[in-house]
Formats: structure tokens, sequence, C-alpha cells
């Protein structure tokens, strides 16, 4: 009997309690049990009959208790949140601290296997997320991997259903895990660290050497059944882990088809898009934190274009279509099929996508249409056909910090943190990512300086674009204004004026992402521009990126045709502020007319949170130039900083006056109320500024912000699919 | 000398809201103390901490000396500029492992964006 090999050992050792090698159980037993006394009050404390009691009984006769277990099976545990095997966990975990590692360090060379429910309300320790497709659940496994060998503890291996490895996985697999054991390890001895790569395997159904065969799976399983069932008495009973153990059973029979099958039995055959794509969530974090992934650009540039001109498509139900969503993950690098390579080959892989795509039916459709079956094949021949795992794999991997982000995430879901995880909040949470990533996109590509056109733009082709982008400007119509410009820089990339009026158009609309790339690109066009260098010193303040504006600001002194003297020849390294505050204050007792070296104090005192001052050379500046639309606002943004957020509207308003359109004036006006807690007052004003510029991504995030605090919870469906037709239906001035 | 962080900026802001009328409005409905570590690249790297504490409704640069914060977290600097403005939501930033949060979990759940002023725009 497989379970009395366990406890004895088999032929090597007759005497249950003694530890062996190949006495998993005995030794298990001895150090739960046995030796020390701390390990007995432990013991006590787990709440479990068939464990309370001592000694022998805690290994019943073996052909009894081969009932339930939880189940490691994908589609059984997960759907419990409170298996017998988390309530176990807990219970466990609870009786010490930390006690836990203390007893399986005691354990050499045994494998313990403690089941656990794999989703929600697991122990820290062992936090695998085993759900969805293969290779999140992969991901999962070498995570809790990773997790018990960094706690020094012996893995737990789940048991997991059918990845469809191919050989050249599992063979990479093992490797890995073996180096990535013996590095973990380094101090136990070789039975241990291959005991635990065997777990490891074994769950991945990975031949992985003699020792694995020690363990076979079938043991593996009645074992399971064991500890299940002494939980048994305190939740479900038998019959739900027999159902497990039969349906494991079967998968073992059949393959990963009949896992899929089962697995679509139990959440529908739209469910597991679904999930998959929930899990993606999840998994793409992951990744994203991993690093490991580097996204091949043009790939993703294909991508995103696909899923650009997807989404432009207006047929909600196409819009919806989860194809669409994977593309956009898919885009943007997140997801790739094969998360476990280093070097995927997202580049075949999309234009294999795409391909299919172009075939016709969209990604989950096939799935729905061609069965479960097939997807598994066409997975594992997916998986098949690209390069196998870098060695660096591991090195990138046993660097990371998993740990802490498994731990608390774990603990979090074991607290049931993320509220009532119901599918629908992970399923907004996931809308939420998505969006992000796209918006995301967008704005690293523009912090990176790389400036973002329009797609479709009318003015291209204009006869010119320069004068229209100027005249619209005028008019304050400053998205049309922007649309004209582009076409201009586009006709005339060296153009300096086209991309700075681009910049301050950017800015005015509250854009400083996008300004600070139209002004770069001005300044690469004409670098002594100082109505340029000054933008850019502003942006860069609104930024909170003290180091580049100054080094602007110091530019614009550097290449002023009278206050060049004050600066010195070369330009030095390293801005410090007080300096450059000093040589502009120079500068204004040599001009105290010029009103811009007094704007410019006025952006370094903000700089530098000395309001007070940044204030007054404001009022200075104001003094000299009293209609200056920008300098009102600048004003009103100083005040507003400093808190006198009445005083801050006046001077809005006054901006306002000057400049209707002016969207970056509206928006602050909307920040003051909200700062002041005049919630409802504020969303009018920021419904006003999306109106003029739907694109500004942070005025959105505001509005909801208020929307929210104004308890408006009616509106924020319609924030959330930016509809202004209602918004400012609603919210009029 | 330490670099500044973006962080500091919002702070100094949260300071100063503190010393308006949103200190009463904000130490009732929250009335908890949270500390929140930044660092300027990387977690738990060359660390700045701040104690937001809205239960007297201060903030204070330097760990909590009151005793026990009742949730600590800890951000990169942009990170914390993203949650904090509203740009990244903290479920997400939890998830992606941006956010990192010690103590009681039901006191992170009220650490929300709109705890903070927000920042204008020149």
């Amino acid at each position: 009997m497989a379970m009395r090999d366990l406890v004895t050992g088999g032929a090597a050792c007759a005497v249950p309690g003694s530890s062996g090698s190949a006495n998993p159980l005995g030794a298990l037993a001895n150090a739960l049990i046995g030796s020390s006394s701390k390990t007995q009050e432990r013991l006590n404390e787990i709440p479990t009959a068939a464990i309370r009691t001592p000694e022998n009984q805690f290994f019943p006769q073996p052909t009894d208790h081969l009932g339930a277990l939880p189940g490691t099976e994908a589609d059984q545990s997960l759907i419990r949140p409170n298996a017998p095997g988390s309530e176990f966990m807990r219970g466990f975990r609870s009786a010490e601290q930390g006690g836990l590692a203390d007893v399986w360090d005691e354990i050499q060379g045994g494998v313990p296997i403690i089941p656990h429910d794999m989703r929600v309300g697991v122990d820290p320790r062992f936090p695998p997320p085993v759900d969805g497709p293969p290779q999140i659940m992969l991901s999962g496994l070498l995570h809790s991997f990773v997790d018990s060998s960094r706690g020094g503890m012996p893995f737990v291996p789940a048991r997991l259903p059918m990845l469809g490895l191919s050989q050249g996985d599992k063979q990479c697999i093992r490797d890995r895990s073996t180096i990535m054991a013996r590095h973990f390890f380094a101090d136990k001895s070789e039975d241990f660290i291959n005991t635990q790569v065997n777990a490891l395997l074994q769950s991945l159904d990975i031949d992985g050497d003699v020792h694995a065969k020690s363990l076979a799976p079938g043991r593996f399983r009645e074992m399971e059944d064991y500890w299940n069932e002494s939980q048994g008495f305190m939740k479900h009973g038998p019959p739900v882990g027999d159902a497990w153990a039969a349906e494991f059973d079967q998968t073992r029979m059949n393959g990963p088809d009949a896992w899929a099958h089962s697995f679509e039995q139990q959440h529908g055959a739209n469910g597991w898009a679904s999930e998959f794509e929930q899990e993606h969530n999840q998994l793409a974090t992951t990744m994203h934190q991993r690093g490991a992934v580097s996204p091949n650009l043009a790939a993703m540039e294909q991508s995103r274009m696909l899923a650009q001109t997807l989404a432009q498509n207006n047929d909600p139900k196409f819009q919806n279509s989860q194809f669409l969503r994977f593309l956009s993950k898919m885009s943007h690098g997140e997801v790739i099929f094969d998360d476990n390579r280093l070097k995927p080959a997202p580049g075949d892989w999309a234009t294999e996508f795409q391909q299919q795509h172009n075939a016709g039916p969209s990604w989950a459709d096939e799935y729905l249409h061609r069965g479960p079956d097939h997807w598994a094949d066409e997975f594992s021949a997916e998986r098949e056909k690209n390069a196998p795992l870098d060695d660096q794999w591991v090195n990138e991997f046993s660097q990371l910090h998993v740990d802490d982000w498994a731990d608390e995430f774990g603990r979090k879901l074991a607290e049931g943190a993320l509220g009532d995880e119901t599918k629908d909040d992970w399923a907004n949470a996931y809308d939420e990512f998505v969006n992000e990533q796209i918006a995301a996109k967008r704005q690293s590509d523009s912090s990176r300086g790389v400036y973002v056109f329009s797609d479709m733009n009318p003015y291209v082709g204009h006869p010119n674009p320069l004068k229209e982008g100027q005249e619209l400007f005028r008019k304050g119509l400053l998205s049309e204004a922007i649309l004209a410009l582009e076409a201009e820089v586009i006709k005339n990339p060296e153009n300096s004026e086209g991309w700075r009026l681009l910049g301050i158009t950017h800015a005015e609309n509250d854009d400083d992402q996008q300004a600070i790339a139209a002004m770069m690109k001005a300044q690469e066009a004409d670098p002594t521009n100082l109505e340029v260098l000054l933008a850019l010193g502003v942006s860069h303040t609104n930024e909170l990126e003290q180091a580049a504006a100054l080094r602007y600001l110091y530019g614009w002194l550097h290449h002023h045709p009278k206050y060049g003297v004050l600066a010195s020849p070369a330009m030095p390294e390293v801005f410090y502020h007080t300096d450059v505050a000093r040589l502009f204050q120079d500068a204004s007792q040599m001009s105290p007319e010029d009103a811009d070296v007094h704007i410019i104090l006025g952006v370094l005192y903000n700089l530098s949170r000395e309001y007070d001052r940044g204030m007054e050379s404001f009022r200075r500046a104001l003094e000299l130039r009293p209609n200056d639309y920008s300098l009102w606002n600048k004003l009103g943004a100083t005040q507003a900083n400093s808190v006198q957020s009445a005083d801050a509207i006046l001077a809005y308003q006054k901006a306002l006056d000057l400049k209707p359109n002016y969207v970056r004036a509206w928006a602050n006006m909307g920040i003051s109320y909200a700062n002041q807690g005049m919630y409802e007052e504020s969303i009018s004003y920021y419904v006003r500024a999306l109106a003029m510029n739907p694109k500004a991504d942070s005025v959105w995030q505001y509005l909801r912000m208020s929307l929210s605090n104004a308890s408006r919870h009616d509106m924020l469906e319609a924030c959330d699919s930016r509809n202004l037709d209602i918004l400012q239906k609603e919210f009029p001035l | 000398m330490a670099t500044q962080l973006k962080s500091d900026a919002l702070m100094d802001q949260m300071k100063q809201h503190l010393s308006t009328d949103a200190r009463k409005e904000l130490t009732k409905k929250i009335g908890l103390v949270y500390q929140i570590n930044i660092s300027p690249k990387k977690i738990g790297f060359d660390e700045v901490v701040y104690v937001v504490d809205l239960k007297k409704g201060e903030v204070v640069k330097g760990p909590y000396e009151g005793g026990k914060p009742d949730a600590t977290f800890s951000f990169k600097d942009d990170d914390f500029i993203k949650v904090a403005t509203g740009k990244m939501n903290p479920q997400l930033a939890f998830m992606r492992g941006a956010m990192k949060i010690k103590g009681s979990l039901s006191a992170a759940q009220k650490f929300t964006p709109d705890i903070f002023p927000k920042p204008s725009k020149m």
C-alpha cells in the first residue's frame, strides 16, 4: 500500500517515526510529534480532531481515510475560498509564527505534503495562484517554490493539472529548478535539494530523476487524501474530496483534454476565456515586476496599432471582445504567451496572431467554437515552437523580491483584503488596468520625450498648417490648433516655431507631458530659443522634476544676450537651487523692469516651495504685464499650492476672463474647489475643462474623485465611459 | 546631500492642507495614523519616512514616535505621486507591487488618493 510505504519508507526503513530520506512521513511525524516539546505543543494547537491525539493516531490505518482532500486541482478548490485546506493552513500557521519553518527545517529530505487551497485564503508561504491557464499556474507554482525555498522550507508540491509542457520545457524547468534549488539550499544536503526539486517537478509532472520515482503521484494523492480526510471532520465531508480525487484520477488518465473539459464544465464555455483574462491581470502584474520580458517594440507597436484599429471599430460587441483586450495587453508587452521566456519571440507570435485574426474568428470565438481540446493542443504546440528558456531566467528569478509581494498579496487575500472579491471586481480592476495601460503607454512615451501624434489628423496635407495652427490658437481652439500644428511639424520637422507653439498649446491644454515632448523638439531645432527654455522650465516644475527644471532655467540665463554674463561660460553639471535663484536675483537687479526675470523667479520659488516669494515675483511681473493670462494662472497656481485656494480662484478667474478657453485654468479651478472640499462645484469646472480637452487624463481622474466625494455615484459610470454629453448636461456651469 | 523627492512637494502641500479646515474633516473621517516610506528609485532603499497623522491632523517627517502606525506604506517616489494624484488606483498599485502595505488592512483601505490635496499647474 502506498501509504504504508510512505510511512515506513518502503524497504529502506521499517520503523515509523525514524527519519530517513526515503521516509518522508516518518520524518514528518518525528518532527511534528516526536522530539521537541515545541512541536508537541504546536501540534496540540492544530484544530483537527485526528491530530490532537498523540503519536500513532497521526497515521491511522492508511486504508481508511483516503477520502477527500482539498484539491489542488484547478477547478475544484479554487472556487471554494474556505476549503478545508486553507482552514487548516490558517490554523496551523497561527499556531506559531515561524514555528512552521522550524518544524519543516527539521525534516531533512522529507517531503511534507500539505494540501492547500490554491487560490484564496492561502497561507502566505504557500500562495501559488493556481487558476486559469497553465502559464499562470506555472508561474504561481514557481513562485511558491521560490517562496518556500526562501523560507527555508521544503517545497509543498501542488498537483497541477496537465500544463501541456513540452519535453524541451520540462528539461529546461528541471535544469533550472535544480540550479535554483542548489542556490537556495546551498547549506542543506544533496538529498534535500533533490527532493525539493523533485517536488516541484512532480507537480509539473516532469520526471526529474530517480528520486522522483519514489514519490509516485499515486502515493502523493493518497497522502493528500488522508490530510483532507482529517480535515473532513471540521468542514466538508469526504464527498467533496472524493469528487476531487475522482476527477484528479480522470485527469491523469485522460490528459489535457479532460482537464480542459472539466474546467469548461465548471466555468462555462466563456468562463475560461474570461478567467484567463482576469488571471492575466495578475500574471501581467507579476511579469511586469519581473521585468524579465523585454518587449519587442516593433511587435508591440504592431499589436498596438492593431488594437487601436480594432478599438476604433464602433461595434460595441467588438469593442468589448476579449480578443481586443487581450491584444491591448499584448501590445504593451505585458502579456506574452510564454511567460517564462526571457527572450520571447513576440514578433513571431504577434504576426502569427495577427494572421490568425485576419483569418477570421476572434481568439475567444475560436476557443468557444473549436472547443477546449484544441486550445490545449494548440497551446502545447505553441510552447514547443518557441525558444527554450534562458539561463538568465534563474538569476533574475532569484533576484526577485517575490516574497514580499507574494507574502502581502497572499496575506491580503487571506484576510479577504480585496473586498468581497467577486469576479466583477476582478473584471473591473482588469478593465481599469487595461485603460491604464493604454494611457500609460502614451504617458511613458511622452515622459521619455517622445511626442505622441494624434491619429486621423484632418490637417495633414493642408497647404499652410502653421498659419492655420496659429489662427486656431488665437481663437482659443486649442485641440484643433494642436492638430494643425502637428500637421505642420510632420511636414517640417525642423520647424522650431511649429514645435514651440505646439508645446505651448499642450501646456495650455493641461498636458505637460506632451508639452515637454514638443518643446524638446523645438529645442533641438533651435537650442537658444529663450521662450522654449522657459516653457521647459515651467513644465518640468509642474512635473516636480527639480533637476531638469533648474537646468532649463539656467539655460535661459546662459543664452540670454544680456544676462549671459552672469552665468559661467561652461555649463555646470549639477545645479543647485540657491545658486540659480541668486543668479536670477542678480539679473533682476540688473533690469527690474524685465518681466521675464520675475516670472522665472516665480517659477523658481515654486520649485523650492517658497510660495510667498513666488507670489511676490508673479505680482511684480503682472504689474508689468497685466494682460498676460498665463501669468495670472501662474499666480493662481502658486497661491493654490500654498493652500490659499480662495485667492487662487480669483486669479484663475482673471486668467479665464482674458482667455476663455484656457483649459489649464479651468482644471486648476476645479482643483482649488476640490481642495477646499467643495466637490460639487469642482465637478462643473472639471467637466468644462474636459469638454474642451477630452484627452486630459489627469482631469478625468480628478473628476472621478470629486464625483465620488460628492456622492454622485450615479455619474461614475458616465465618467468611466468618458461620456461628456451626459456629464455636461448634468453639471452645467 | 539627499536628493529631493518629488513626494516632498506633495507632503508639504498635505501639511499645509491640514492647517486648514480640511484637518477637522479628515481627522473625523479617517482618524488613523499612516507611515509612508518613500524611496527615490527602489522600494526599501534610501527611504524617506513620513508620518501622515490623521488622528492629530499633521504631517511629520521621520518614523512615528507615538507608538505603532495603523498602517505603513512603502512606495517608490514616482509611484507615490501617481497614487496620491489619482493617476494610479491603490488596488492596482498594490497588485503590481508598487505599493507595499504593513499593518491593519482596514486602515490601509482608507488610504485613498482623495485624502491628498491636488497640485495646481502653472
